[in-house]
C-alpha cells in the first residue's frame, strides 16, 4: 500500500489492544492520512474493519504475510466531513446508474490504482486522491463531473480539494464501489 | 453507542468479560460506564484487582492468559480510565462489605442503583457479566 502515514506495530497483543492502539494511534492523524496496523491477533481481522465502520473512518484492505496482519485505515473527516454533507453535491450509486444510463458523464474514480484496476464503474478516468490537485487539469471544469470512491470518504475530500481550485461542478457518487450494483469493468 | 455494564462477579475470568468489552467500547468511541457490586467490587478493588483467582479447576488456564499475551487486569484497568469509562462503586455493597472509596482504584466514583439506572436508561447496549 502506497501513502502510508504511520504504522502502528500491534504484534503480539491480544483483543482488545490491537484496538485500544489503533484508536489510539489514529487520534494523532489527521483526516486522510493513512494508518498501517500490523498484528498478528486473527480476531482482528474482524475486530478493525468493523472498529473502523463504526468510528467514522475508512477501512481499506488487509494483507497477509503468514502469521502476520496488516489493516490499512483511513483517518475519516469528522468534522470536515459534516460541513460537507451541507455544501457538498451527492447522489447515491442508484441515482448515479439512472443518468449514466441516459447519456455520456463523466466520472472520476480517486481509488487507488490497484483498487481501480479490480474493478470500476464503466468509463470511469483514474485519478487517485493524492493526485487530485496535480492532475486537475485532466478533469473537466465544465459540465456535471461525478466524483467516486469506495465508501465516499475519498470522494468527498477530492471534491473539496477541486472545490478551493475554484470547480463548482463536482457531484459526488456514494457510497461507490464498496456497494456497487451496477456493471463493472476491470 | 452508549453502554451499560453491570459487574456483579469477583473472578478473573469475569474481570476480562467485563474489562475487553468496555475497553473495545471506548475505543469505538463509545460512552461506558460499568456498576460494580456486590463481589464484582473486587475487580476494581486496588489489591483484590491483582489476585483475582481463576474459577476451581481452571487454574491451568494461566499458562494459556499469558502464552497469549492477554494484557493484565491492571492494564486493563488503566486503559479502560484513559479511554474514560467511569467506575461506579455500589454503595450499599460497600457497606456491607466494610469497603471505603479509598480501597478503589482512583477515579472510581460511588452510587446507588438509580445512579446506574438513570444512566443506562438510554443505553444502546445493557450487559450483565
Amino acid at each position: 500500500m502506497e501513502n502510508v502515514t504511520k504504522t502502528l506495530d500491534a504484534k503480539g497483543l491480544a483483543c482488545p489492544m490491537p484496538v485500544v492502539r489503533t484508536k489510539k494511534a489514529i487520534d494523532e492523524l489527521s483526516a486522510g492520512d493513512v494508518l498501517e496496523v500490523v498484528v498478528t491477533d486473527r480476531g482482528s481481522i474482524a475486530d478493525i474493519p468493523m472498529w473502523a465502520k463504526n468510528t467514522g473512518h475508512e477501512y481499506l484492505e488487509l494483507v497477509e504475510e503468514g502469521d502476520v496482519m496488516k489493516h490499512y485505515v483511513r483517518k475519516g473527516g469528522e468534522h470536515a466531513s459534516d460541513k460537507e454533507e451541507s455544501q457538498l453535491k451527492t447522489i447515491t450509486n442508484e441515482e448515479y446508474l439512472d443518468i449514466a444510463d441516459k447519456g455520456q458523464v463523466t466520472l472520476i474514480d480517486v481509488r487507488e490504482p490497484d483498487e481501480f484496476t479490480e474493478g470500476h464503474a464503466p468509463g470511469a478516468k483514474n485519478i487517485p486522491l493524492g493526485q487530485v490537485e496535480q492532475r486537475a487539469d485532466e478533469i473537466p471544469a465544465e459540465g456535471d463531473v461525478y466524483i467516486m470512491c469506495r465508501s465516499g470518504g475519498r470522494a468527498g475530500m477530492a471534491c473539496d480539494t477541486l472545490e478551493t481550485l475554484g470547480r463548482k461542478n463536482l457531484i459526488r457518487v456514494a457510497p461507490g464501489m464498496g456497494d456497487w450494483n451496477g456493471p463493472v469493468e476491470s | 453507542m452508549k453502554v451499560a455494564i453491570i459487574a456483579a462477579n469477583g473472578g478473573m475470568f469475569d474481570a476480562y468479560k467485563v474489562f475487553n468489552i468496555a475497553t473495545a467500547a471506548a475505543a469505538t468511541d463509545g460512552e461506558v460506564e460499568i456498576f460494580f457490586t456486590f463481589e464484582g467490587l473486587n475487580l476494581i478493588h486496588k489489591e483484590g484487582l491483582k489476585q483475582l483467582p481463576m474459577p476451581e479447576g481452571k487454574e491451568h488456564f494461566a499458562e494459556g492468559f499469558a502464552n497469549a499475551n492477554v494484557p493484565s487486569i491492571e492494564e486493563l484497568v488503566g486503559m479502560a480510565q484513559e479511554l474514560g469509562v467511569k467506575f461506579i462503586a455500589c454503595q450499599m455493597t460497600m457497606d456491607v462489605m466494610g469497603l471505603k472509596k479509598e480501597d478503589f482504584t482512583d477515579g472510581t466514583e460511588v452510587g446507588g442503583a438509580v445512579t446506574f439506572l438513570g444512566y443506562a436508561k438510554d443505553a444502546d447496549i445493557t450487559l450483565t457479566f
